[in-house]
């Protein structure tokens, strides 16, 4: 079969690769910070932040703003476990990438192709 | 050997290292006149990545729901030594799920 690249080549090296990387990962910004004016603490700053993009934020339980309707079908997909697939880059359940094949272009992981040779083994002992 | 996810260079690289091992400011500045302390701040700041910050134990903002499954699997998964894919450490333990390393221990 043609191995065909289905995802277009992501850069590697841009700044896009870097707010995506960010967002995907969340980024913790704690901070203590206290200014003090001829040697009085006058101002203090305490700072406990979260950056993430939705998908990271739904997963990782983050409070949305209030009159954010959570019931949504979008809301429901962010949760699910999800991997990119090695070979074509496109978001795929784990379970069934791990479990069955990509859907998109087919790869299948080390763990399917053993069941698979089991299943064809199977198939032989039948024949003979 | 496959390698799934190749090496990186470049900004996100850097970027990738920073979030990983994550970054603490620990800076005082003090501004004085004539022996007499004028202004002065104390600042300490920790940035990390989701991972880091929960091995290390940073505060996440109030209200955040640690009991969700990303956070469980950032306990329990490890990331294949060959094809750099997550899974579980029992899942490794029997050979990668993605490429099929497995530990030479294991094959004994």
């Amino acid at each position: 079969m043609e191995n065909r690249t289905l995802a277009p080549e992501k850069e590697h090296s841009g700044l896009a690769d870097a707010i995506d990387r960010i967002l995907d990962k969340g980024l913790v910004i704690n901070a203590d910070i206290i200014v003090s004016v001829a040697g009085v603490e006058l101002l203090g700053i305490k700072i406990r932040a979260a950056l993430a993009s939705f998908e990271t934020a739904a997963k990782y339980g983050l409070e949305f703003p209030s009159g954010t309707n959570l019931e949504t079908t979008a809301w429901k997909n962010a949760v699910i476990d999800k991997e990119d697939c090695p070979q074509c880059g496109k978001q795929v359940n784990r379970d069934e990438l791990l479990n069955s094949a990509c859907p998109w272009c087919g790869w299948e992981s080390a763990r399917a192709k053993k069941k698979n040779t089991i299943k064809v083994g199977a198939k032989v002992e039948v024949r003979s | 050997m496959v390698t799934l996810k190749p090496e990186e260079a470049g900004l996100s690289r850097l970027l990738d290292i920073i979030l990983d091992k994550g970054v603490i400011i620990d800076a005082n500045t003090k501004v004085n006149l004539k022996d007499l302390e004028l202004l002065g701040t104390k600042a300490r700041i920790a940035l990390a990545s989701f991972e880091m910050a929960q091995k290390v134990g940073l505060i996440f903002p109030e209200n955040t729901n640690l009991n969700t499954q990303s956070w469980r699997d950032l306990v329990t998964k490890r990331s294949c030594p060959a094809c750099g894919m997550e899974s579980t450490h029992t899942e490794l333990s029997e050979g990668c799920p993605w490429c099929g390393f497995s530990y030479i221990q294991s094959e004994r």
